[in-house]
């Protein structure tokens, strides 16, 4: 089963180099059969794919020891399901994920791509080719999940303790869905740049892609700031850490392009711009695979005395990004520009979303890679923090945030700014009454706090301003406004959701930062602590057992008003003897949508423990508001615009409708 | 077999997957410009649906739709100039499509006969651990006998054979607590403290620490002839620096142990290490090994001389990384005069006095010592 899964890896690579060459080939001597190869080269390769990795989890799941990355990443004590996610919590695996992600869109677009034009889809399909061979042949060469150990050992070395944890099983196969869906992007970019034209179809294809890909790449990065926030004991949400931000940087761009892919869309402008920014987008989640699985986060110095592998996904880098932006150089200057528009319009206000994230990116860009830079160059190891990113970040993000509200309500071509604003006067007063309840009645609130608690309602009311105006809130009768919303298009509900989704996680965000409360402390059993307005008994340490781990478990009893205990909270500090590893299991009781944190520390010598507990007002808005936005993204997919454009099948319903009036 | 015959499918399907499209005929396929056609015609009726629920005003609906008729239009005229280019290059074609149906058997067989191991088959642990004990490794039926014991954690007996095993396999933390639980559910036994006792010294790199020689005591109370428990107390005694009691210990061992005790080869060992006065002090993990030691006596007397050169050098070095051990630079003073180095031999006694101060009893101590090696602290 094992050799199986190892000859399927290597057949798979060898279709996906079939896949690279034939269909461009076809392309370029316009020749229908060898097009077609492109597509079911692509669904097999992926079936290969597929093949292998079950044989890899079904060795993880059954401790074969006999394959060195089971050996190294898993132990016969985990439970069942930490075995399998296994899989993937090490580098051969992920890698295998990766390209199993990868193949997997590839075959999406044999699938469903019938209704692009030939050589589109055969172009398509090349460049997804290319970038798969790439990264089989890396796995092959560098990170082979199927090498063998013979004989085999009797017992594994464990997974990494903070990775034996149900985050591992959604965070890594979320976040890889929207670094390798914006793959197809990138090779719709790249085949449209060796045509030398765009096509509508090309548009319309692109945008659906970005929602895909902005959609599991928005809900990865929040399970994986959940997973850390409780995992890691800090009680920190985001820490700016270089690995965060190689996920960030591809979200921020996906998001401008997402957003210039609907101008593209419906107004066929911008072309160019969002063509690059695909191309840019894609090389930014390569850069990120880059900065995680090549070691060089760790230490500069440390990748360069066993380079192998990083200089080989420098390699893929460099010759995926370098020669994608040469194509782009050569080629932009034929592709016709789109349509005009005046600077206030929609169009406009997307653009200026545009200019604002991809400055953004590449602040963070700069905060991720100048400490690499100097480490290099120098002995020292600086590390750019929190206070650069808010210096630099956060004055970016507020005019973007107070402009959010304006954009769907402009109209296309040509908006009145004052209509708009005039539409959003209820909530910006509601906005202004929220900033002054909380600095007037709220204790400790300072200014940053009232005006982040505003901006947070302002972007809320905001986004369901867009929906009530869009029904004829106030103009008609309820009735007709019901069904009027109903009837709305799915991408207004999505646009609303996705900036909802937005206002609910700056909303968690500044209630956190800003009236969340902390303290640490020395607790012996028995006694009491007080934190704003919770009264906790700690009740003391108990040892229990695990199946891989010893813990002490340290109970606390949350005491109501009457004096009596009205819940429990334990958190525990896990011993794993295999790796000879502490880890910590914070303890967390939500109440409403804020949540009591309690992470303990050391033992003292007299039987007394560190505790630390934190509270923390409104934080559960922060992932919430990211599943919002990923339910957004959603809805916008669920339109059925998108579902469009195959001419054979769809001819004879086009021309019933009888409003088109066109031949 | 089964792996070949499987790999053979595989190949199979996957080429088929290349040769199927390359054999079927052509079919008619739309040009591109229908399909733009198709992608405007349905932004127009889209405008109409908007038009329609009131999201768009009439005036600019009627500007759109004038724009995408302006791109339909431009479709039409792009059409028409573009059909110039048709197949002429069917030679190059089928020169790619056979490379391509080649390269599929031709990469991975390949590749695989580099990268594979087809001959090792999965060996799932459950299956491992149900075969054949007469079939096993060591490694297996200790993982047999960790797997029973999980299930069974009351099986004295159990732990009480796991344990010597471990100890022989150096796991010994996990030998120690073996012994405790057979201890526990078995009961106390001379030889079971005993084992103990070696567990934790030896996980303690050697150190026979409070808690070992609890044990040994232990074992000595049950059974005053436990070799091992008075062997590993005499240790104690040498790695406190009493040499002279634990030489004592082991020689008194030797006068007790029945001549075939496989003791007897222990603590010649231990007393060869700590025979001469002069590394003696140093303890067990100091000082040359028996292995050295043996070495030495059959060299030739100038292998001798540098390997006793390379040992004192390595005992200054020590010394300057360590300097507080007065033992220590006794035996380097002497070790010089031995050798006949002279002035490095009053040069390391100088050393030694600046380290402790010169008012310091050990100062004293070392003049004194070096006058009876016949040595001055100045010339």
């Amino acid at each position: 089963m094992v050799e199986t899964g190892h000859f399927a890896l290597v057949l798979a690579f060898a279709l996906s180099l079939v896949q690279t060459i034939v269909p461009l080939f076809g392309a370029r001597l316009n020749n229908q059969r060898l097009m077609a190869v492109g597509g079911p080269v692509a669904v097999t390769g992926f079936a290969l794919t597929a093949l292998s990795f079950g044989a890899l989890a079904s060795a993880y799941a059954s401790s074969d020891f006999s394959v060195a990355s089971v050996w190294e990443n898993s132990h016969s004590l985990q439970p069942m399901i930490y075995k399998i996610t296994g899989t993937w919590g090490n580098h051969e695996g992920s890698m295998l994920l990766w390209v199993l992600i990868l193949t997997f869109f590839g075959a999406l677009v044999a699938a469903f791509g019938s209704n692009l034009p030939a050589t589109l889809r055969a172009n398509v399909l090349a460049v997804q080719g290319a970038i798969g061979a790439a990264f089989f042949l890396f796995i092959l060469a560098t990170s082979n999940p199927f090498i063998r150990l013979n004989p085999a050992p009797i017992e594994g070395r464990d997974l990494n303790p903070i990775l034996q944890d149900l985050g591992l099983a959604i965070h890594p196969p979320f976040l890889y869905l929207g670094y390798v869906g914006f793959s197809i992007c990138f090779s719709f970019s790249v085949a449209a740049l060796m045509e030398g034209r765009i096509d509508a179809s090309w548009a319309r294809w692109v945008r659906p892609w970005t929602l895909v890909a902005w959609m599991f790449l928005t809900g990865g990065i929040a399970m994986g700031s959940y997973w850390a926030y409780y995992e890691l004991g800090w009680g920190g949400f985001w820490f700016w850490d270089p690995v965060e931000n190689a996920s960030f940087m591809p979200w921020l761009a996906g998001t401008a392009l997402l957003h210039s892919a609907i101008v593209m869309e419906k107004r066929s402008a911008l072309k160019i711009w969002t063509l690059l920014l695909a191309i840019l987008t894609f090389s930014l989640s390569l850069l990120g695979t880059f900065l995680v699985r090549s070691g060089v986060l760790t230490s500069v110095h440390a990748f360069a005395t066993d380079p192998t592998r990083g200089v080989f996904i420098l390699c893929i880098l460099t010759l995926f990004i370098g020669g994608s932006l040469v194509l782009f150089a050569l080629r932009a200057s034929r592709l016709t520009a789109g349509g005009l528009f005046h600077p206030i319009s929609r169009e406009g206000a997307l653009v200026l979303n545009n200019l604002f994230l991809t400055t953004a990116t590449a602040t963070v860009l700069v905060g991720t890679l100048y400490p690499l830079a100097v480490e290099a160059f120098s002995a020292d190891k600086i590390s750019v923090g929190a206070p650069f990113f808010n210096l630099t970040f956060g004055p970016l993000m507020v005019p973007l945030l107070v402009l959010v509200p304006f954009g769907p309500l402009l109209a296309w071509k040509r908006g009145d700014v004052f209509a708009v604003a005039q539409r959003l006067m209820v909530a910006f007063a509601a906005a202004l009454l929220a900033t002054l309840v909380t600095a007037l009645f709220i204790d400790g609130a300072s200014v940053f706090a009232a005006l982040g608690v505003g901006l947070a309602v302002w972007l809320i009311l905001g986004a369901l301003t867009d929906l009530a105006v869009k029904s004829g809130f106030g103009n008609v009768a309820t009735g007709i406004m019901v069904r009027r919303l109903l009837g709305l298009p799915r991408s207004v509900f999505g646009t609303a959701f996705a900036h909802l989704g937005l206002g609910l996680t700056t909303l968690g965000i500044v209630g956190t930062l800003c009236f969340g409360t902390e303290k640490i402390l020395s607790m012996h059993a028995g006694e009491t602590v007080e934190l704003s307005g919770h009264t906790l008994r700690f009740v003391g340490l108990y040892p229990a057992q695990g199946p891989n781990y010893s813990e002490d478990r340290g109970r606390f009893e949350l005491i109501g008003v009457s004096g009596s205990a009205i819940g429990e909270i334990s958190s525990a500090k896990r011993f794993y003897s295999v790796r000879q590893m502490t880890t910590t299991e914070s303890g967390i009781r939500t109440m409403g949508l804020s949540q009591l944190y309690i992470s303990l520390g050391d033992e003292g010598k007299d039987g007394s423990v560190v505790v630390r507990l934190w509270w923390k007002p409104l934080v559960t808005l922060i992932w919430g508001g990211g599943l919002v936005m990923m339910a957004g993204a959603a809805m916008s997919l669920m339109d059925r615009r998108l579902r469009v454009g195959a001419p054979s099948r769809r001819r004879k319903q086009a021309s019933a409708i009888p409003s088109t009036g066109l031949p | 077999m089964l792996f070949w015959v499987i790999a053979a499918i595989l190949t199979l399907g996957a080429s088929l997957a290349v040769l199927l499209p390359l054999a079927a005929g052509s079919k008619g396929t739309s040009s591109t410009g229908d399909h733009d056609l198709e992608v405007y015609r349905d932004q127009l009726s889209e405008l109409d649906r908007d038009a329609a629920r009131g999201l768009i005003q009439p005036a600019e609906a009627t500007e759109a739709r004038a724009e995408i008729a302006r791109r339909i239009l431009r479709l039409d005229n792009a059409a028409a100039s573009g059909k110039a280019s048709t197949r002429q290059a069917s030679v190059a074609a089928r020169l790619v499509a056979t490379a391509a149906v080649l390269a599929v058997p031709l990469v991975s067989w390949g590749l695989y006969s580099q990268l594979g191991s087809p001959d090792l088959p999965s060996q799932p642990l459950s299956e491992r651990l149900a075969k054949n004990p007469a079939d096993s490794s060591v490694d297996e039926l200790v993982a047999r006998a960790e797997a029973h014991l999980a299930a069974n954690p009351s099986d004295g007996r159990g732990w009480d054979v796991l344990a010597p095993v471990y100890l022989r396999m150096q796991r010994f933390s996990d030998a120690a607590a073996a012994y405790r639980n057979a201890i526990r559910l078995d009961g106390d036994s001379a030889v079971r403290r005993a084992g103990l006792g070696e567990a934790i010294a030896n996980a303690a790199g050697g150190i026979v620490s409070a808690d070992a020689q609890d044990a040994f005591e232990a074992a000595l109370k049950l059974d005053p002839a436990t070799a091992k428990a008075s062997f590993y107390l005499a240790m104690a005694l040498a790695q406190e620096g009493r040499a002279k009691e634990a030489v004592a210990a082991w020689q008194a061992m030797l006068g007790r142990l029945p001549p075939d005790s496989p003791w007897r080869g222990a603590i010649e060992q231990a007393l060869a290490k700590s025979g001469s006065p002069e590394v003696a002090s140093g303890g067990a993990t100091n000082g040359p090994d028996a292995g050295d030691v043996d070495a030495a006596s059959s060299m030739s007397p100038a292998d001798r001389e540098a390997m006793i050169n390379t040992m004192v050098a390595g005992l200054d070095d020590k010394l300057r990384q360590n300097p507080r051990d007065p033992e220590g630079w006794m035996r380097l003073v002497r070790s010089y005069v031995v050798l006949g180095k002279a002035d490095q031999a009053r040069d390391a006694l100088g050393r030694a006095i600046a380290v402790f101060g010169a008012d310091s009893d050990e100062a004293k101590k070392f003049t004194a010592f070096a006058a009876s090696l016949g040595l001055t602290a100045t010339e």
